[in-house]
């Protein structure tokens, strides 16, 4: 392992051009997470078809670049203009804001920087060392395995994703719909493709993704009322705080991004659900919570180290189960599989080179993000001004490229307005949209595994219960379920008993 | 029924057709079982998934009217409010049912999300004939001048128009000849 660290490292740190697609990168997320309605998954969405092209290590690297930039840029909106820029963002406007307007922006943007830094840190470092391991051990996996970890993932997204379990299960169900369009695994049977030649190779994971997350976002923030930017005035000196600043916050700091961390490996809630539960465990277990919301540090530490600490933790399934944390590592997916790489146990046996340059190109990353956003500053700020009339029908345009490229057909373009329309949709009926994601991705698995489970077992499935590995998962999934279904009851029958309390 | 009840009740039916319609495209799907009966056919998941999709479309509509009806049961003896639309600081209320300014506005920019998959159909459409420099400075205009504001549009129009130019080329010229892709070229060809 340290042997393939040390030639990963070599190999992005001795090659200029991927050293300079992980700045570009580094810089097109931040620009991203910073421009409030945009996210990283929009950032992602638009270069993807520059990284066609690239050697894999040097385009993969770019992406995951994109995607550190995106999580940390969310901070400067959020301290600034008082708006989250990303959704993980969302926590440092509490304390990121109020200490801005007491004339202290400089010095929460520096401490905001070095939360992200560490929280980055902290993730990417255990995903480095934890993710190979993982993979060993997932070798060992057989079809009844892959089968109940695939269903854990897809009921555990879909139980933790909005209000209404069952329109979570709706939602993966619906994706897992789209994916039976096309040949069916096992036996290359066509499905759903109504004599339709283009349809028998089915939609494309990248399609469905950018319709679904960046053609929606784009068509949302069209569609929103346009308020004119007003963004605070700063002055940062150096990294804009002294270690002073930091006294008290250390555990904090490292107590959050493991939050991050952890929440980051559960599917479908990343960093956009971390930043807001580190910010109550930071709050809940301080001597002075009182002092919370009035612009403290503790506030944006919390916030800003865990959203970063879900990277290294999102990345871990995907790099060794294949099924990704988040949006934008659902898009990262997309962009191993057009490299021709599938991930999962395999990916460190198969494309282990490729794999820890990205671990090398995402410290690179963490190092340029630092840099380029305490030095920066200024720069990125004026891109806030850029207004969105501008940028939005651009991003149109580099995302049907995008799509275009991908088999030169029109047919992919048309995927796309289809699932940004159905994005639009899931968004009105609230309905949540990564459940759809996952169901769409993990469809082929889930049913390939079965099939092959029941066909290796003469078709007993008393076997996934017997077995200790899919045994546990199945387990796991039961009463994850059950504790889901028993959460929402608990939480309605408080709803009805304030209402009936607010009638009296 | 309120309006979130109403929502939620479509969304059940909604699925409840759907799945039906799926299930019934399952008997066009052939089936192949060179190894017997011991495992799945290409026709047994999307079954499951369809009846899954109904049990639980069935399951959603139940709840949310059981929901309101246990709701309704708790206000039965309180008057039927309409609800109030206030400004930001509560100064001055109108009741829904009336239109507010905030459903006028809203109305408006539901145009602008028309108008612009419009745009996008329309820039989809000539893509391939047109050619990609064309249609995009087309789409670029076209989608700009939607979005900017109706008084600040007369400023912005120079610029809208020489960036769509200079951006459809530009990018065109980068993807064609620096990262090797290929975008169709049209009637420009």
């Amino acid at each position: 392992m340290l042997e393939l660290l040390v030639s990963g490292f070599a190999a992005i740190f001795t090659d200029p051009l991927a050293i300079g697609m992980v700045f570009l990168g580094v810089m097109v997320g931040i620009i991203f997470g910073a421009l409030p309605g945009l996210t990283t998954v929009a950032g992602l969405s638009m270069f993807l078809p520059v990284t066609y092209v690239m050697v894999s290590h040097v385009g993969l690297s770019m992406l995951t670049a994109i995607y550190i930039g995106g999580t940390s840029g969310g901070l400067i909106s959020a301290i600034l203009l008082n708006m989250p820029g990303t959704p993980a963002s969302i926590a440092t406007t509490f304390d990121g804001a109020p200490m801005a307007k007491k004339g202290k922006a400089g010095k929460a943007l520096g401490i905001a920087v070095f939360a992200s830094l560490i929280g980055t840190l902290v993730g990417v470092g255990v995903m480095i060392f934890a993710s190979p391991v993982l993979a060993k051990l997932t070798l060992k996996f057989g079809p009844w395995e892959y089968f109940t970890v695939t269903f854990f993932a897809l009921t555990l997204i879909a139980s933790l994703t909005g209000k209404s379990v069952i329109k979570g299960l709706l939602s993966a169900l619906f994706g897992m719909m789209f994916a039976t369009i096309g040949l069916s695994p096992v036996d290359g049977t066509p499905r759903y493709t109504f004599g339709s030649l283009q349809l028998t190779s089915g939609f494309h994971l990248l399609v469905v993704l950018v319709g679904l997350y960046a053609i929606r976002e784009v068509l949302l923030t069209a569609s929103s009322k346009q308020e004119p930017i007003k963004v605070l005035e700063y002055k940062m000196k150096g990294v804009g705080f002294t270690l002073h600043d930091l006294a008290g916050n250390w555990i904090n700091l490292i107590r959050s991004s493991l939050v991050g961390l952890g929440i980051g490996i559960l599917p479908g809630i990343g960093g956009s659900t971390s930043n807001i539960i580190a910010y109550s465990v930071a709050k809940n277990s301080s001597k002075h919570p009182e002092k919370f919301g009035t612009g403290i540090p503790d506030g944006i530490i919390a916030s800003e180290a865990s959203n970063n600490g879900s990277i290294g933790g999102a990345m871990i399934p995907l790099l060794t189960l294949g099924i990704p944390g988040d949006g934008a590592t659902a898009i990262l997916l997309g962009g191993f599989m057009l490299h021709g790489m599938q991930p999962g146990p395999l990916l460190f046996q198969q494309n282990g080179d490729v794999v820890y340059s990205i671990f090398a190109a995402m410290v690179l990353g963490i190092i340029f993000m630092a840099i380029l956003m305490w030095s920066g500053m200024r720069m990125f700020v004026q891109v806030l001004k850029v207004p969105n009339h501008i940028l939005i029908p651009l991003i149109v345009v580099l995302c049907s490229i995008g799509a275009y490229a991908l088999g030169n057909r029109v047919f992919d373009m048309w995927g796309l307005l289809l699932f940004g329309f159905v994005g639009l949709m899931m968004a009105k009926f609230k309905i949540p949209a990564p459940p759809f994601i996952l169901g769409f991705i993990l469809e082929y698995q889930l049913e390939l595994n079965l099939r092959r489970g029941l066909e290796y077992s003469n078709g007993n499935f008393w076997d996934v219960f017997t077995r200790p590995i899919s045994g546990t998962f199945l387990a796991l999934t039961i009463i994850s379920m059950v504790v889901t279904i028993i959460n929402n009851h608990k939480a309605s029958v408080r709803e009805l008993k304030e209402k009936r309390e607010g009638t009296a | 029924m309120n309006s979130d009840t109403k929502r939620e009740v479509q969304i059940g039916i909604f699925f409840l057709v759907l799945a039906t319609a799926y299930i019934i495209g399952t008997f066009g799907i052939s089936t192949f079982t060179p190894f017997g009966n011991r495992g799945l056919d290409s026709r047994s998941i999307p079954q499951l998934i369809g009846l899954l999709v109904i049990i639980l479309s069935i399951a959603h509509i139940v709840q949310v009217i059981l929901r309101e009806r246990q709701v309704k049961a708790l206000l039965d003896n309180e008057h039927e409010v309409d609800p109030l639309v206030c400004d930001e600081d509560e100064v001055a209320c109108i009741q829904l049912s009336k239109g507010t300014i905030i459903e006028r506005i809203d109305r408006v920019f539901s145009i602008k999300l028309l108008l612009s998959f419009v745009y996008l159909i329309l820039y989809i459409a000539a893509y391939q004939p047109v050619g990609f420099i064309i249609s995009s400075t087309g789409f670029l205009i076209a989608e700009s001048l939607l979005l900017v504001k109706k008084e600040e549009r007369r400023r912005w129009r120079v610029f809208i128009l020489l960036f769509s130019i200079g951006a459809s080329v530009l990018i065109y010229f980068i993807f064609t000849r620096y990262l090797t892709l290929f975008l169709p070229s049209g009637i420009l060809g």
